[in-house]
């Protein structure tokens, strides 16, 4: 049996680990929200992007682009949204389960596929699974993501995709729905669906506004602003994946912290009852004594 | 004419101008004066020169479009800083952006280290068994 000694060790480490845990679920709660106020800073941005590139599109009916044209795939890249740290519950594993289940169904071969991974855990991951990287440095995913973070190895899969080494990008990110519930989503990166964009008509009451003039010429315009929208596009999703990590971690931190003060609830029965039992010793150790004396 | 810059992490430049001068790596240099027709254009690496009376200011751009439309110009940048002069604000904005790789690669190598370190603290302790 435990000695009084063991259970206030015990409680002590316990109590030290729910002091952690409270601490990081606080810092988790404040990056959840640093994380929204991103995302809805964001918004705007990807709106006007595609609000831009829909007149381009629906202005000159002629335009294609390689990013539009639906291609024979015989060579995907994903792209793995995971965190740096751990300890947020199942944020990581979601997506990489999904992902080794998507790829086991979907491919034969892993040579019909190659992986970007963003953040270390999914770096890791790749790696131990023996997946083919399209980089070999760390992409980190850091609380305050920045598009130059990213940019080379998006630039890289996209020149890729634009001289036919890969025919489709696929991102698996989980999706933010609120602080309890998110979910792995995987969605095509490129090629793009043409259709939202005309769909989206904004200067439906001024169509004389639609006569625009472009900088050099339409096709040039596109050319340039396809990407930097396939790359907006990638930061939303990472933006959303950013939250989905605080309010995985801030839930699973919420959790230990429960656990810890349950068990330092037990531990402090354990404890008394252990106290109790030393004192009943004692007293009966005195009467004990007394009678023998008398 | 109204001039607004938007970046990722919200509207950077909301302000009433004369006229811009709007400059590319890859389109040359041309302006916008107010109301001139409906425009598109893009950005890679430049410049726009804002112009109010005798002030002069200049935001550099990286990789972004440029609509103009009702005698109201959006630059949606990816990356964007506002500076006096065109030098200085390229300058500090790629000074931020090598500072940004050079701290990444400083984490990587910190992070890397830490996770040896651990892995073989847990093999010393033996805590995985």
């Amino acid at each position: 049996m435990a000695t009084m000694r063991d259970i206030q060790k015990r409680i002590n480490a316990t109590q030290k680990t729910s002091q952690i845990t409270k601490a990081m679920h606080m810092v988790s709660a404040a990056k959840l929200r640093r994380a929204e106020r991103s995302i809805n800073a964001f918004r705007p941005l990807t709106d006007k992007f595609a609000a831009v590139l829909s007149r381009v599109l629906s202005g000159e009916s002629d335009l294609s682009h390689p990013m539009f044209e639906a291609r024979e795939i015989k060579k995907t890249v994903y792209v793995l949204v995971s965190s740096d740290r751990g300890l947020a519950g199942s944020f990581n594993s979601r997506v990489f389960k999904a992902f080794d289940a998507h790829v086991k169904e979907q491919h034969g071969s892993s040579d019909d596929f190659e992986i970007v991974a963003l953040g270390f855990k999914a770096y890791h991951h790749a790696k131990r699974r023996g997946y083919t990287l399209l980089h070999d440095e760390v992409i980190q995913m850091r609380d305050e993501v920045q598009f130059v973070d990213f940019q080379n190895i998006a630039d890289r899969f996209i020149t890729r995709y634009l001289s036919g080494l890969c025919d489709k990008v696929v991102v698996f990110y989980n999706h933010f729905i609120n602080t309890l519930n998110q979910e792995v989503k995987h969605r095509t990166l490129v090629p793009l669906e043409q259709d939202p964009f005309l769909d989206a008509d904004i200067d439906k009451d001024e169509p004389y506004n639609r006569i625009y003039h472009y900088e050099p010429n339409a096709r040039k315009v596109l050319y340039q602003l396809l990407p930097m929208y396939v790359v907006h596009v990638l930061y939303g999703m990472i933006l959303e994946s950013k939250a989905c990590e605080h309010a995985s971690r801030m839930t699973a931190m919420q959790n230990a912290t429960d656990n810890a003060e349950e068990l330092i609830e037990d531990l402090t029965l354990e404890y008394n009852r252990a106290r109790q039992d030393a004192i009943t010793l004692e007293l009966t150790d005195i009467i004990g004594g007394s009678e023998a004396v008398k | 004419m109204q001039l607004i810059v938007i970046t990722p992490s919200g509207e950077l430049y909301n302000e009433m101008i004369d006229y811009i001068v709007v400059s590319s790596k890859r389109t040359g240099e041309f302006a916008i004066l107010d109301d001139h027709a409906p425009l598109i254009s893009a950005i890679d690496v430049g410049y726009i020169k804002l112009v109010r009376g005798d002030e002069h200011v200049y935001t550099v751009v990286i990789n972004g479009a440029l609509e103009n439309r009702d005698s109201v110009v959006h630059v949606l940048a990816q990356e964007a800083h506002v500076g006096l002069n065109k030098d200085s604000a390229f300058e500090h904005l790629n000074a931020v952006r090598k500072e940004r790789l050079e701290e990444n690669r400083r984490r990587t190598k910190d992070f890397l280290k830490a996770e040896r370190e651990l892995e073989k603290n847990i093999k010393e302790a033996k805590a995985s068994k």
